[in-house]
């Protein structure tokens, strides 16, 4: 079957999948899309440029508010407040990624992890242009082409988004620019001096994988129709980490495997063990960690390898 | 033939009870930063919707309560409410943070299900989104600030400080004592916030001491934050009179501030005298065995208040349990003496801008109270 | 004036107390390389064990003190037993056991969380709300002059020097490398829980005090450098001057007051980022 008939099947399935599911679950299903999305981004820079970063949610939020604010506040045209928005997430990313190129290691993740937090302080003391504290809602996706797509349309829009996005992210992987963010993470020396523009490379992950965190804020500002602070705090940021990790860091199987798993996990736990399921979750990354540090995808390789 | 009509009689009340329980869910967090304010006030409702089922239930039918936990987490909260929607709730209890109530409100207006809030006090709840179908019976920013000026009218204040923190519902409260204050004509002569984790309130103290106001109101919810401010407060020797917001009202301040809140005076929707509270602390404690406190009187008012529409509304049909909530006049646990919850002129905000109480410390109790509504 | 020397007993506590953190980090990072974020998880344990032992069992201070700091020293040992050291020998990569502290954050606040009822609990103070902050200052003197003096005059302490500064070359001279990585471990949280002793009878013991105060001790070690134990005390000074004074003297509004300390760490780390301190 050749690649593109695969990626159409794989789209049919997903998306018609959103029209024989519940309200709920078609609610549960979106998010959980979006999440896979995001861990596939984060998974690209962490586990394949080696980057440690705490800003992804930042950049979804910058995504979501951006598309938000200049639509219904600024009354833009949708497209151009699409590519406003996006503009202003690689605005954003070159301003954090270029001096940081400087730095190794924990240095960056310091600085990704002050840049979320001051994203949060900015959208509190926004006043009315972010809706301060409460955030933006009581809007609506605008009409496009004559009609509002909702419901498990909007389902299959975010279904594009991923596979969108899993698109560009294979291909990258897959060609010289993936090899060289590999061999930045491995050893930025021995990869400088096979001719690699370390600083460059590294800029271009950190850019391009947090504009495709924009954007996927901006299909997610439209599934509830509000955006406020708490959404977009660190604790998600942390989780994000926590799922690339336990999925396998490196691999796209192992961000879906892991955001699938961690995002779910919480809807089937609670029922069962009530408020202990967090306490459940570090567990399993640490488990996740000692036991196989390679993840849920390195746990079936090395089943696969020895059955 | 009367023996016939006492069996049939008899058959049928067995029957009826033999019907599907009436689905009502409740939206609270078990895990997350709401849960010292969530858990008591589900506490509340568990113990409110056992004695309604005790009694007899609604039309004849149990209620059965739907508990959700959405770890603070707005978007989990959105998903949740469609969850409930679609097992069959007829109602949303929301006893979360402020806006994980919101985000549930773009799910309960496209589904045209009635939802509540019996204790989230933020104003915009009602004014953000145009949802018939919410209500909030929780005490008002707005309604706590008119209360504590109405009470501190008699210290004559032109100049005053106003202290919070950076949580939203802080935030949010800020906001509301502002512009409670510049309406009555007080000069805010220093606003100061104390972020999340700080660990002193001196500096911020200080220009506060520097500024020489008449009075200090306090605006902010989080427990440890305000604990520093009361401690500068004492450390400097300051004397100003302090007014704070319900959040003062919650116990826990007793064991974490001993010797550092006397005479600060809080509003609070709990008057410890009225018959009602007395009678509601004395079954609470007797059927779980511990005392209860304000947060529980809002989850218990508040299921009551559900259970009291839908008995008005005479069915489990959402428009009319929509119509009939908007027509409640309800005399519950919380509120000053003879206060009813009442949604008059199409409003969604039910609670009593007259209802609230101002109630100081007296060593590390919460006293009398000191003043009553508005006026 | 008068206002100028009280914030400056109060910024000296507050740094002291990041300063604390701050060594807990550097304790574990010479050595080993490992970056570990549940040391304000250690911090918050620390503000219970004090909340139990001296609220609620009465102890006297100085034995609740004691307790907790031999408990936190068990707690360090155990954390490293449980999270580092089958990563360590197995060769993993330096990101493994950061990762697994990370999840071992979620399980210690997560632990506490389901133990104890949500609501901040009180500690009492040592001697009394007036002397609380000289307190923290001459204690923290106590452990930073310890400290320094064990890396400086003691083999023991002279041992870990030439582990942080080449592992295996400190390995063929015969040091045990998982022993002196036990003891980091252990002092580190040792370190953390004294500090959230020292802090938690302004703050409160509570769930949610972790993060922030991790945060905040990393932020004063890339301030004052991983190299030098004063640096940490040194960047703890610093980042808390500089809170308390721009909440004090800066003429912006109170809610942005908040990003300063957040600016300065990206300052530093995109101008000065080994910090202010050299190593030798």
């Amino acid at each position: 079957m050749s690649p593109l008939l695969r990626w159409l099947g794989a789209a049919l399935l997903l998306a018609g999948a959103a029209f024989f599911l519940s309200d709920y679950h078609n609610d549960v299903y979106r998010k959980l899309l979006l999440w896979v999305t995001l861990a596939l981004s984060y998974n690209f820079l962490f586990g394949i440029c080696g980057q440690i970063a705490f800003s992804h949610f930042a950049f979804y939020g910058i995504g979501a508010y951006s598309v938000v604010i200049f639509l219904f506040q600024f009354h833009l045209p949708f497209p151009l407040a699409i590519l406003l928005g996006i503009a202003l997430c690689i605005l954003f990313a070159l301003a954090v990624a270029i001096p940081s190129t400087r730095l190794e290691g924990f240095y960056l993740a310091l600085a990704t992890l002050a840049l979320a937090q001051l994203f949060i302080v900015v959208l509190n003391e926004g006043g009315a242009v972010t809706g301060g504290p409460g955030g933006l809602a009581n809007y609506k996706l605008p009409e496009f082409l004559g009609t509002r797509v909702r419901g498990p349309w909007y389902t299959a829009v975010i279904v594009l988004l991923l596979l969108g996005t899993l698109a560009v992210l294979w291909r990258l992987d897959r060609s010289w620019f993936g090899r060289a963010c590999r061999a930045v993470r491995d050893n930025p020396e021995v990869a400088a001096a096979m001719g690699v523009d370390v600083a460059r490379t590294k800029v271009i992950a950190f850019t391009l994988t947090s504009a495709l965190a924009g954007v996927a804020g901006m299909v997610y500002a439209f599934v509830d129709n509000t955006v406020n602070p708490p959404i977009f705090g660190l604790d998600n940021a942390f989780l994000l980490l926590f799922m690339v990790i336990v999925g396998g860091a490196g691999r796209h199987a192992g961000a879906i495997i892991g955001a699938a798993l961690l995002f779910l996990l919480p809807f089937v736990l609670s029922p069962l063990i009530g408020h202990h399921h967090v306490l459940v979750f570090g567990v399993l990354v640490v488990a996740a960690i000692l036991l196989q540090p390679r993840g849920l995808v390195g746990l079936y390789d090395a089943l696969r390898r020895h059955p | 033939m009367r023996k016939l009509l006492a069996v049939a009689a008899a058959l049928f009340a067995a029957s009826s009870f033999a019907q599907e329980p009436i689905k009502i869910g409740v939206i609270t967090d078990r895990v997350g930063v709401s849960k010292p304010y969530s858990e008591p006030c589900t506490e509340g409702t568990l113990f409110g919707a056992a004695e309604i089922n005790r009694r007899g239930g609604v039309l004849g039918r149990k209620i059965e309560l739907l508990i959700e936990d959405d770890q603070s987490r707005p978007d989990i909260s959105a998903a949740l409410a469609r969850k409930l929607i679609d097992q069959g709730a007829v109602f949303i209890l929301s006893m979360s943070l402020t806006p994980a109530t919101q985000q549930q409100q773009t799910v309960t207006m496209e589904a045209k299900t009635p939802q509540m809030t019996p204790m989230n006090s933020g104003d915009t709840l009602t004014t953000q989104l145009p949802n018939p179908y919410f209500w909030q019976t929780g005490p008002l920013g707005s309604i706590q600030i008119a209360t504590l000026l109405a009470h501190a009218r008699a210290q004559n204040l032109k100049r005053v400080a106003l202290i919070s923190d950076n949580s939203d519902l802080g935030q949010l409260l800020a906001r509301f004592f502002r512009a409670g204050l510049e309406k009555s004509g007080i000069q805010i002569a220093a606003e100061e916030v104390v972020p999340r984790g700080a660990t002193t309130a001196e500096p911020q103290m200080q220009k506060i001491r520097a500024a020489n106001p008449d009075a200090m109101f306090m605006a902010g919810v989080l427990t440890a934050e305000n604990v520093l401010i009361f401690k500068a407060y004492r450390q400097f020797g300051l004397k100003f009179p302090i007014h704070s917001s319900y959040n003062l009202s919650v116990p826990v301040y007793m064991s974490v501030a001993k010797g550092l809140i006397d005479g600060v005076t809080f509003v609070d929707a709990y008057d410890p005298d009225k018959p009602e509270v007395k009678q509601f602390i004395a079954e609470y404690t007797k059927a779980t065995g511990k005392a209860p406190f304000n947060l529980h009187g809002y989850g218990y008012d508040g299921i009551m208040m559900v259970a009291e529409a839908i008995r008005r509304a005479g069915s489990t049909d959402k428009e009319k349990i929509r119509e009939a909530m908007q027509q409640t006049s309800y005399a519950g646990v919380m509120g000053a003496k003879g206060m009813k919850y009442s949604f008059p002129e199409g409003k969604r905000a039910g609670f009593d801008p007259n209802g609230m109480v101002v109630r100081v410390y007296e060593g590390d109790r919460q006293g009398r109270v000191v003043h009553v509504g508005q006026k | 004036m008068q206002d100028f020397l009280e914030l400056a007993v109060s910024a000296a506590a507050s740094g002291c107390v990041y300063g604390l953190i701050a060594l807990a980090y550097l304790l574990m990072i010479r050595p080993t390389g490992i970056i570990n974020f549940a040391v304000g998880e250690w911090a918050m344990v620390g503000a219970f064990g004090g909340y139990l032992l001296l609220s609620e069992f009465e102890w006297p201070y100085p034995l609740g003190m004691a307790a907790v700091l031999v408990f936190m020293l068990m707690v360090g040992w155990l954390t490293e037993r449980i999270a580092v050291r089958p990563l360590v020998e197995r060769g993993a990569p330096l990101l493994a056991p950061i990762l697994a502290l990370l999840g071992m954050l979620v399980v210690f606040r997560e632990a506490i969380s389901v133990s104890f009822p949500p609501d901040p609990h009180p500690v009492p103070y040592a001697l009394g709300i007036q002397h609380q902050s000289l307190f923290i200052i001459a204690v923290t003197s106590v452990v930073f002059i310890g400290v320094w003096l064990f890396f400086e005059r003691t083999v023991a302490g002279k041992s870990f020097e030439a582990v942080a500064i080449h592992r295996r070359a400190a390995a063929l001279m015969g040091i045990n490398l998982s022993r002196v990585t036990a003891l980091s471990f252990a002092g580190g949280a040792g370190a953390a829980g004294l500090a959230g002793l020292l802090v938690s009878p302004n703050v409160s013991a509570h769930y949610l005090m972790g993060v922030p105060l991790a945060i905040q001790g990393f932020t004063a070690l890339v301030i004052g450098g991983v190299g030098r134990v004063e640096g940490a005390l040194l960047g703890g000074l610093l980042l808390a001057f500089a809170e308390q004074l721009t909440v004090r003297y800066a003429p912006i509004p109170a809610g942005y007051a908040q990003g300063v300390p957040l600016l300065l760490l990206m300052l530093f780390l995109l101008l000065r980022p080994t910090g202010l301190l050299r190593a030798k």
